[in-house]
């Protein structure tokens, strides 16, 4: 049977309609919040830009682009003399020194510096909540192993870490996605998910779904996770600008075995001696502007939300 | 205290000893012999390969392997270099590892504090194109993609400008003539250096308890004492001109990591102050009739701190990533090169043991900041 | 009359806030003799605190005093240039916070906070003088002065409370505002502390302006009782005509509602209504919607604050019977 409430009225509204609505509510509130802040603003616009500029590849390649020429991998466009050549009507932003087209490079690359953000982040979050409410939830000595535990991964940067694993083996973009995720989720993320999960466990509706007879399982998951969300949330975003930045330094470094991402673009430019020239400026600052742009994207999306979250910085 | 203290140092070593578990058996977990990628490369003559297996223990049950790692740690034999065989791994990190150190201690106590009083100088003033624009600085300066700040770094001042050297670590030109080696320069830089900032903290220390009058002039003669202790010893030993050509490089890199750290920090003392300002200590202080600038410094700004060096305690990974990524681009010779380098030539040695060394200096700095963190809060401290 | 040492003429003062400007203190006047306790009672958010914070200038940034005048002897306060205020504040006027837990900086000594104040406002003095005086106030107080080196962490609830008190009777003020003191402390602690308030005022002789929702706190410790409800002063008494005797329906509410052992059993009386929104005040008399004795002037016209003999004022369109003879 459909639990219902009854108003005022001693109408029955199912409970499903009212979730929703104090759902879409709260929503707005922080909608509202959130975007007094026009920090937060000018991050998800930038975000919005590389979607878009990421759905708009393969649209491209399949209309105006011939992939023989404009190919971000193996394109190659004989039109022109001598490669790498400045930005023209042919190539907005020119081509690199083996003839591709670095506008398509950068567009081609946008999607999967995406879907290696957001795979780390959903990694961490994933690890980094349950962790924390477990950990949180249960106190003792589950508690203690878990925290050194984190207290270790924090310690230890993982870019110095990640640069020997790809010594030791080949690194392409899902093990980096795991790695990142990993080491993120176990981190310092953690530390601060328990402690707001601390906070949520002595809160007096825990107390009553215990006496109510709720499983440890159920409290956690019901009760606990869903309040630690916007936090989880929030801490996605930095892990997102992390995730991207490590792989464009460890691709720029040549460390990695993808085939084309925006760090790869620089590395080839490095490998093929135009990197400190101004007048080839095109090879390196797209790239380079790309990366900056998409994690100070997600670092002021989060701050942003930071401020949502946590009421106590907001400026009356 | 000092429970807490021997407490804290004992954890460091339990967790020092996970890592370096972590990271023997990441190799030892990689497809292959372990026995081969620790001695397997052309450079090693097969005598000196059965010789290096026998000392590491290669040939027994992992378990047993890795305690012999682990004596061999502490007793300094942390393998042969592939690449510079037979150059012993610890050689190699005890030439770089003092420049990483001088990098990362000038960067990272410059940015701490240029970051913390801007940041606290800022937060006082809420609002107006001020706030803005040192936001947007502080968020470029935290985002901007390293290696490329790296680059521009150079590109202005190395070769727009032909201020500083383009990279390295001296000018080996220059050096020809040289009386003693550039570690040894380097060395007595560090020592002299250091001898002078003792000074000039005992001053400053010492100036705090000083009547207001005399103040001023100990704090000046603090200043003046080493400096010019400096410049004479360096003349007269006539290697000044060797040290300031050291010098000269190492002004870009400090400079490259100093900013990158400098966003983090400024940024997060900024919040740090503006949640303070909600406490109410705050308004007593007000109430209690004391200037502005004292309440900000001496009531809001102390309390502040106290999440701003926590933070520094989390984004110390950041700066020895940073300081590996400088490194490499200033083609700077410290660990993170070295690490760098060690990984793309796989000589596994060096990559483990400037691996650990790594994980040992962040460790440390931890240590360092939790210490640190108990002299400033005394709910820690009082237990 | 005596001149008095403190007297408030007409504060107004108004909040800016996200979603409108909040009428917190409206034309408020009153004054405080030297020697005299004084209780200002309301519920909370009727403007008592907004009235102190106003005297001491420590209002945040949102808030704006609209006019009045605030005379400390022959000082205008609301028109001293900040430093001179700096000089005032706690040298001449201190406050007990409320809710004093967090009203100590924990990195300092509270000894070392109490010499602060000490060192700014008594100019030169030794710190071995500083730490005698500490431990003078600490004895007045009812603490241990060996504690004075120790952190606020390891105080208890009541003798942080105790020390914040030390701390305002430092620098020999003239005057002590006193915000709620004891309403974060459990009764008997509370108890202890209002008797130990009461003897320092009576022992030192200094004027205190004692701020609280509780009628019966105030009863014990005040001479005489100003009563505010939203924004407004609408009574003034001595403390015996203010229980006894009140004027306003308001007033009469609240002693009407004090529940008592004596006499006989009776359901617990209540005011009906809630407190009104501050960003829309009701028109006339901010009383009228909860007043039973509310009529058309009453919804029109604000009434005024007046003199009803003997000291008592209150402003009301139909006062509660009371005779003072001259009325």
């Amino acid at each position: 049977m459909a639990e219902a409430i009854a108003t005022t009225e001693h109408v029955y509204v199912p409970l499903w309609r009212v979730r929703l609505s104090l759902f879409w509510k709260s929503l707005r509130t922080n909608w509202a919040m959130f975007s007094e802040n026009p920090i937060g603003l000018i991050g998800l616009g930038v975000i919005l830009f590389f979607a878009l500029f990421a759905l708009a590849h393969p649209i491209l390649m399949n209309t105006i682009w011939e992939p023989r020429v404009y190919d971000p991998i193996s394109g190659y466009d004989m039109e022109i003399p001598f490669h790498p050549s400045p930005p023209s009507a042919r190539h907005l932003l020119g081509t690199d020194p083996l003839g591709r087209d670095i506008l398509s490079q950068l567009m081609y690359s946008t999607r999967y510096e995406f879907a290696l953000g957001i795979l780390s982040a959903v990694v961490t979050v994933v690890i980094a909540t349950t962790i924390g409410a477990v950990s949180a939830y249960y106190g003792g000595i589950i508690d203690t192993i878990l925290m050194r535990l984190a207290d270790l991964v924090i310690m230890v940067p993982f870019l110095p870490i990640l640069i020997v694993l790809s010594a030791l083996t080949e690194v392409g973009m899902i093990e980096l996605a795991l790695v990142i995720g990993l080491l993120s989720g176990f981190g310092g993320t953690t530390i601060i998910i328990k402690s707001q999960a601390l906070t949520i466990k002595v809160k007096p509706f825990i107390e009553a779904a215990r006496v109510a007879g709720g499983s440890d399982f159920h409290i956690i998951f019901r009760h606990m996770i869903p309040n630690l969300l916007p936090i989880s949330l929030l801490y996605m975003m930095f892990v997102v600008t992390g995730a991207i930045f490590s792989e464009a330094v460890l691709s720029y470094f040549g460390l990695t075995t993808i085939q084309m991402s925006w760090g790869i673009m620089i590395n080839t430019t490095q490998l093929f001696g135009y990197l400190l020239r101004f007048d080839t400026w095109y090879l390196l600052i797209p790239a380079s502007l790309a990366i900056t742009l998409l994690c100070a994207a997600f670092y002021l999306v989060g701050r942003a939300l930071d401020e949502v979250v946590n009421p106590r910085l907001r400026k009356r | 205290m000092w429970r807490f203290l021997g407490r804290r140092f004992v954890q460091m070593l339990i967790t020092l000893l996970l890592f370096q578990a972590v990271t023997y058996f990441l190799i030892d977990a990689q497809p292959g012999d372990i026995a081969d990628l620790l001695t397997l490369d052309p450079n090693i003559p097969p005598a000196e390969r059965e010789r290096l297996r026998a000392q590491l223990g290669l040939d027994r049950p992992p378990v047993e392997r890795f305690i012999t790692y682990i004596g061999n740690f502490y007793r300094g034999n942390l393998g042969v270099s592939f690449q510079e065989y037979p150059r012993p791994v610890i050689d190699i990190i005890k030439e770089r590892l003092p420049r990483t150190v001088v990098l990362f201690l000038t960067a990272s106590i410059l940015s701490f504090w240029t970051g913390f009083v801007t940041g606290k100088i800022l937060a006082w003033r809420r609002g107006g194109w001020i706030e803005y624009t040192s936001t947007i600085t502080g968020v470029t300066l935290y985002t901007v993609f390293t290696p490329w700040f790296a680059l521009m770094m150079i590109w202005l001042f190395a070769v727009a400008l032909n201020w500083l050297p383009a990279g390295k670590f001296l000018d080996p030109l220059k050096w020809l003539d040289a009386p003693i080696s550039a570690n040894a320069v380097f060395a007595r830089m560090i020592w002299s250096s250091f001898f002078a900032l003792v000074i000039v903290f005992v001053g400053f220390w010492f100036s705090n308890r000083v009547p207001r009058r005399q103040r001023l002039v100990l704090r000046a003669a603090s200043l003046l004492v080493p400096l010019v202790g400096m410049l004479l010893y360096w003349r007269l030993s006539g290697l000044g001109f060797y040290a300031w050509d050291i010098a000269r490089h190492l002004i870009l890199p400090v400079a490259t990591v100093t900013l990158i750290a400098y966003g983090g920090t400024m940024l997060l003392t900024r919040t740090s102050m503006l949640e303070t300002l909600r406490e109410d200590y705050v308004l007593t202080a007000r109430a209690k009739g004391l200037p502005d600038k004292v309440v900000r410094d001496k009531h809001v700004a102390r309390n502040a701190l106290l999440p701003v060096w926590t933070g520094l305690v989390f984004s110390l990974g950041n700066s020895v990533s940073g300081g590996i990524i400088t490194e490499t681009i200033f083609s700077w010779p410290g660990i993170g090169l070295t690490l760098l380098n060690s990984a793309l030539v796989a000589d596994i040695p060096v990559a483990m043991g400037t691996l650990t060394v790594v994980g040992v200096m962040t460790l440390i700095s931890h240590l360092i900041a939790d210490i640190g963190y108990a002299f400033l809060d005394p709910r820690i401290r009082y237990h | 009359m005596a001149k008095p040492l403190l007297s408030v003429e007409n504060l107004t003062m108004h909040y800016t806030t996200r979603g409108g400007e909040v009428a917190a203190v409206d034309s408020v006047s009153f004054s405080l003799y030297e020697g005299e306790a004084l209780g200002l009672v309301g519920e909370s958010g009727c403007g008592k605190t907004s009235v102190a914070m106003s005297i001491l200038r420590l209002l945040p940034d949102n808030a704006r005093i609209l006019g009045g005048q605030i005379w400390l002897g022959d000082l205008e306060l609301l028109s001293l240039p900040e430093p001179e205020m700096q000089k005032v504040r706690w040298g001449r006027i201190s406050m007990i916070f409320q809710a004093a837990m967090n009203s100590l900086n924990p990195v300092y000594r509270v000894g070392d906070q109490i010499i602060e104040a000490l060192e700014l406002h008594w100019g030169s003095v030794s710190r071995q003088q500083a730490r005698e005086r500490v431990a003078e106030l600490y004895q007045l107080v009812g603490l241990d002065p060996a504690l004075m080196d120790r952190y606020p962490h390891e105080y208890s609830g009541g003798m942080r409370q105790r020390a914040v008190i030390a701390m305002a009777l430092a620098c020999n003020p003239d005057v002590i505002i006193a915000d709620e003191p004891t309403t974060a402390l459990d009764v008997i602690v509370q108890d202890r502390i209002l008797k130990r308030l009461t003897e320092i005022q009576k022992k030192i002789g200094m004027a205190m302006i004692y701020i609280s929702h509780d009628i019966a706190v105030i009863a014990e410790v005040s001479h005489r009782v100003g009563v505010m409800y939203a924004g407004k002063l609408v009574e003034l008494a001595n403390t015996v005509n203010i229980f006894e005797r009140p004027l306003h329906p308001y007033t009469a509410g609240l002693m009407a509602s004090i529940p008592s052992i004596h006499g006989e059993k009776r359901d617990l009386v209540t005011l009906g209504g809630e407190p009104p929104n501050l960003l829309h005040p009701p028109s006339g008399c901010r009383f009228h919607p909860r007043c039973a004795r509310a009529t058309g002037i009453c919804i029109e016209q604000e009434p005024p604050f007046q003199d009803y003999g003997n000291g008592h004022y209150a402003a009301c369109w139909h006062p509660m019977e009371v005779d003072y003879g001259s009325h």
